[in-house]
């Protein structure tokens, strides 16, 4: 409470409205008026909406971005609490291995895909090249060229990428788990194991929960790195919901629909974005 | 039953501990006491296996522990803490030592309801750590100390996070429930009134030694340096520089006279204080400070004139370096 | 077995930078050697030609100049916005929990994606003639920022004990005297993450550069970058050569940025 009296009761506005009232404006010219402007390209068209239900393309193109989202995710958090518990263990070095593990995390998207790209070149790549050396044969591997391949090697880009973020966070929330209670476990009896599952899992929980969101959130509307490394093919093979929309919209300019289908995009991402309110509250 | 022979930690080029032996008797409560740093937080860090030494052993039942796992020693800890889990209720925190050793759940509930009566914590037993107060969490810590009955308790601490009047009706509490149990019970301190009072013998401890391990009688009057007579009694014992020696004598050992006496010397008082029980008065000689101790209803004013004279027998001696010299 | 954890510690770290490495490689090798076999990762003869084609009188050039006016302009008209939003969060007394709502709601923006807001923006931006010019893109950017702003400063703020400022104002300070000359430079560490932040996002973005700009005037180092991969005949070295150089300030300022990394990262939830 602040010893300087606030305004009187009488007051309609607070005092600290005006110091937001900016950003306020700048928002709500940058984000809300376009989204209503969205709101109104879809409903020029009734048939928008009903034609989501019958377009497998987009039926497709969320099936991919789902699939991609659990796997990614599923994957980007076993190696990242395993980096983390693994890089905390450590006595030396930290700082070094911390710091390094988080390259691939900071460069820009479009780079690290540009990087992929090159590797993944099926003749010329050094993934390749490099399988070939070792004597293996690699003429079936034809990573982001190949239909039944290309999106098991999106997400291993994606796997790359990001899992220093889930490393990152699941490390800060192992740091903040109090020493006590994990010595008060060794003390009445219980092994390394024991502890982790007992006290460490269950104190991580909240820091868990946050990291699967936020990362979860951000695979929803992937775009970048699949632009650059397939642009969605072979064929739509990788075609995750944002690119279809981003086809619509500028290779087919039908922004009507495209703004129809951004709106289930939306939705998905409400859900996430919900719990992550909540969760960020809860702390 | 407790035996610690040559027991020395480093942390880089600093002794934390240093070349500490101990033998501590069956039923015994022993107590470590010292300031900040002098390594009595180590040494029981090392007892209970969460630190290993650099050199010494540590001997339990008979058993060498030294290189063991904290599990298989068969020691209890308290923790300044409490160290409860966050995320168990108290019945599961109490229960947790019996859990990891696999006993059967029906025998866990009892062992856990009969603990929680002995420390009044039934009521409490469904509720979560964040709930309680801290006098009520300290004895859930208790609780999951002695429902393994281990060989030794180790307590860190434990009553410094509670407020003044619940530490006393603590350690009444502390010292009445290890006379039940028995059990070795090895307590670290830095309150020297926590130390003699609960102690069967207090281990006074300094940069990683020991200055002094015996009875709290022993180390109250006849302490062996000056740095133990400084450290146990309250207000400190008053140490006076005379001819190449150091003089120490306790604040009730200082006798104090209104008007001149024969063998009393003159002084001026520097500040009275009236406690109600009792008064301390702290007198100037003009070149050193006396605290003297006082019976209650005794009014001296600022730079009073007031007389002095040390009880005999009770003058202390210790040599230039502070070691106690024997009559 | 302390040697078997950091054996897979340094797997972990190889892993992580070898495609980098190998983008640098390819940067600094002939063309005749980049897909060579076997290839070769070290002892190759260098080059340099490939940077000197793209920055000097390349067209990579004022791709540069483009990120990094914008990435500027954003940053700065953000924290303008969001420093005193966030401050005003933070410091003054709201009715009904006014003040969770609205930060709520600011950060919900953020949370917003992007692909939503695109299509309108870009017929927005189309109206107002701003397609293709870097003031549009900087305000764009600057809504993106602004969010972030607001979020990650109030946070700092809180964490600055109100009595600071009391005392300034009961000695005659006026609210925005003691927001400038007591609280700003308290937070300043908070303040340059905040601000680096800011810069990265805006460094690294690439759909909204890539659908509101076309020409070589207007556009970024990510969308020169990728409009080179998406043609026919792709010049690898010129291309990584833009890559590494799109990199290094990034990684700079990460380094500078380190002790709020996870601050950041998390929205603030996390306070690693």
């Amino acid at each position: 409470m602040s010893v300087i009296a606030a305004p009187a009761r009488g007051r309609r506005v607070p005092e600290g409205f005006w110091w937001v009232f900016p950003s306020i404006l700048v928002l709500l010219a940058l984000s809300i008026y376009p989204l209503l402007y969205a709101v109104k390209l879809s409903l020029a068209d009734r048939r928008n909406f009903t034609r989501l239900l019958s377009d497998r393309l987009f039926f497709t193109a969320g099936v991919q971005t789902i699939v991609l989202t659990l796997a990614a995710l599923a994957i980007e958090f076993a190696l990242g609490l395993a980096l983390a518990v693994l890089i905390d263990s450590l006595a030396r070095g930290r700082t070094f291995f911390r710091t390094a593990l988080l390259v691939p995390m900071l460069l820009p998207p479009v780079v690290a895909a540009v990087a992929w790209r090159l590797i993944y070149n099926p003749q010329f790549g050094v993934l390749n090249g490099s399988l070939r050396r070792l004597g293996f044969d690699t003429s079936h591997l034809t990573w982001t060229s190949g239909e039944g391949s290309a999106l098991a090697s999106v997400i291993l880009v994606d796997v790359w990428e990001w899992t220093p973020f889930l490393f990152l966070l699941l490390s800060a929330g192992l740091q903040a788990i109090p020493t006590e209670p994990l010595e008060a476990a060794r003390v009445d009896g219980a092994g390394a194991w024991r502890i982790f599952c007992d006290v460490t899992l269950p104190l991580l929980k909240p820091t868990i929960v946050l990291a699967l969101l936020l990362r979860g959130m951000d695979l929803v509307r992937i775009f970048d790195q699949i632009f650059i490394l397939t642009q969605g093919g072979p064929g739509t093979a990788t075609e995750t919901v944002s690119l279809y929309i981003y086809r619509t919209a500028f290779r087919f300019s039908n922004f009507g629909y495209a703004a129809a289908m951004s709106f289930v995009l939306l939705a998905a991402t409400l859900l996430f974005s919900r719990g992550l309110l909540k969760a960020m509250r809860a702390r | 039953m407790l035996e610690l022979s040559g027991v020395t930690k480093k942390f880089g080029s600093r002794a934390a501990v240093s070349g500490v032996s101990l033998a501590i008797g069956d039923g015994e409560f022993v107590v470590l006491l010292g300031p900040s740093g002098c390594g009595k937080t180590t040494l029981m860090r090392m007892i209970a296996g969460l630190e290993s030494p650099d050199e010494g052993s540590i001997r339990l039942g008979g058993e060498e522990i030294t290189g063991r796992d904290p599990r298989d020693r068969d020691i209890a800890m308290v923790f300044q803490s409490y160290a409860l889990y966050p995320h168990m209720t108290i019945a599961q925190n109490i229960g947790y030592p019996l859990r990891v050793r696999k006993r059967a759940q029906r025998e866990i509930e009892a062992e856990v309801k009969h603990v929680a009566a002995r420390l009044g914590l039934t009521p409490l037993l469904g509720n979560f750590p964040r709930q309680l107060s801290g006098g009520e969490r300290q004895r859930v810590a208790l609780a999951r100390a002695i429902i393994r009955r281990p060989k030794a308790f180790l307590m860190d601490e434990p009553l410094s996070n509670l407020d003044a009047r619940l530490r006393v009706e603590m350690r009444a509490e502390l010292k009445h429930l290890q006379h039940e149990l028995r059990i070795v019970t090895i307590y670290v301190t830095h309150d020297q009134a926590e130390a003699m009072t609960l102690a069967h013998r207090i281990a006074v401890m300094r940069e990683g030694k020991i200055q002094q391990y015996d009875t709290p009688a022993n180390v109250y009057h006849k302490p062996v340096n000056t740095f133990v007579a400084q450290f146990v009694g309250s207000p400190s014992m008053n140490l006076i520089a005379k001819g190449g020696e150091t003089l120490g004598v306790r604040p009730e050992d200082v006798e104090l006279s209104p008007a001149a006496r024969p063998d009393f010397s003159p002084a001026r008082v520097y500040v009275s204080e009236e406690m109600g029980n009792e008064t301390i008065v702290v007198i100037s000689d003009g070149a050193t400070q006396i605290t003297a101790r006082a019976p209650a209803g005794i009014r001296l004013d600022f730079d009073a004139e007031v007389w002095y004279r040390f009880r005999t027998g009770k003058i202390h001696r210790f040599d230039a370096s502070g070691k106690r010299l024997d009559d | 077995m302390k040697i078997f954890r950091y054996g897979a510690a340094v797997i972990a770290v190889v892993i992580a930078l070898a495609p980098v490495y190998w983008l640098v490689t390819i940067s600094l090798k002939r063309e005749v050697d980049q897909f060579a076999y076997p290839p070769q990762w070290i002892g190759f003869t260098t080059t340099l030609a490939h940077y000197r084609e793209a920055f000097a009188g390349g067209s990579f050039a004022a791709y540069f100049e483009n990120s990094v006016f914008l990435a500027a302009i954003s940053t700065v008209a953000a924290l303008l916005a969001g420093v005193p939003a966030a401050y005003g969060l933070a410091r003054f007394e709201w009715p009904r929990k006014w003040d969770e709502r609205i930060g709520d709601w600011i950060l919900s923006t953020r949370m917003l994606p992007p692909i939503v807001t695109i299509v309108p923006l870009f017929l927005m931006l189309r109206e107002a003639r701003l397609l293709n010019s870097l003031s549009g893109l900087a305000i764009v950017y600057t809504g993106f920022n602004l969010p972030f702003v607001v979020w990650m400063m109030r946070g700092f703020f809180e964490e600055v004990p109100r009595e600071i400022e009391e005392a300034a104002m009961l000695d005659g300070e006026s609210r925005m005297g003691a927001l400038l000359r007591i609280v700003l430079p308290l937070v300043k560490p908070g303040l340059a993450a905040t601000a680096v932040f800011c810069l990265v996002v805006a460094w690294n973005e690439f759909l909204f550069a890539l659908i509101l700009t076309e020409t070589d005037a207007a556009m970024t180092l990510p969308v020169g970058i990728a409009s080179h991969v998406t043609q026919y005949e792709i010049q690898w070295g010129v291309m990584s050569a833009a890559g590494v150089v799109a990199m290094i300030p990034v990684l700079i300022f990460a380094a500078a940025a380190q002790k709020y990394l996870v601050r950041g990262l998390s929205l603030g939830a996390v306070k690693g």
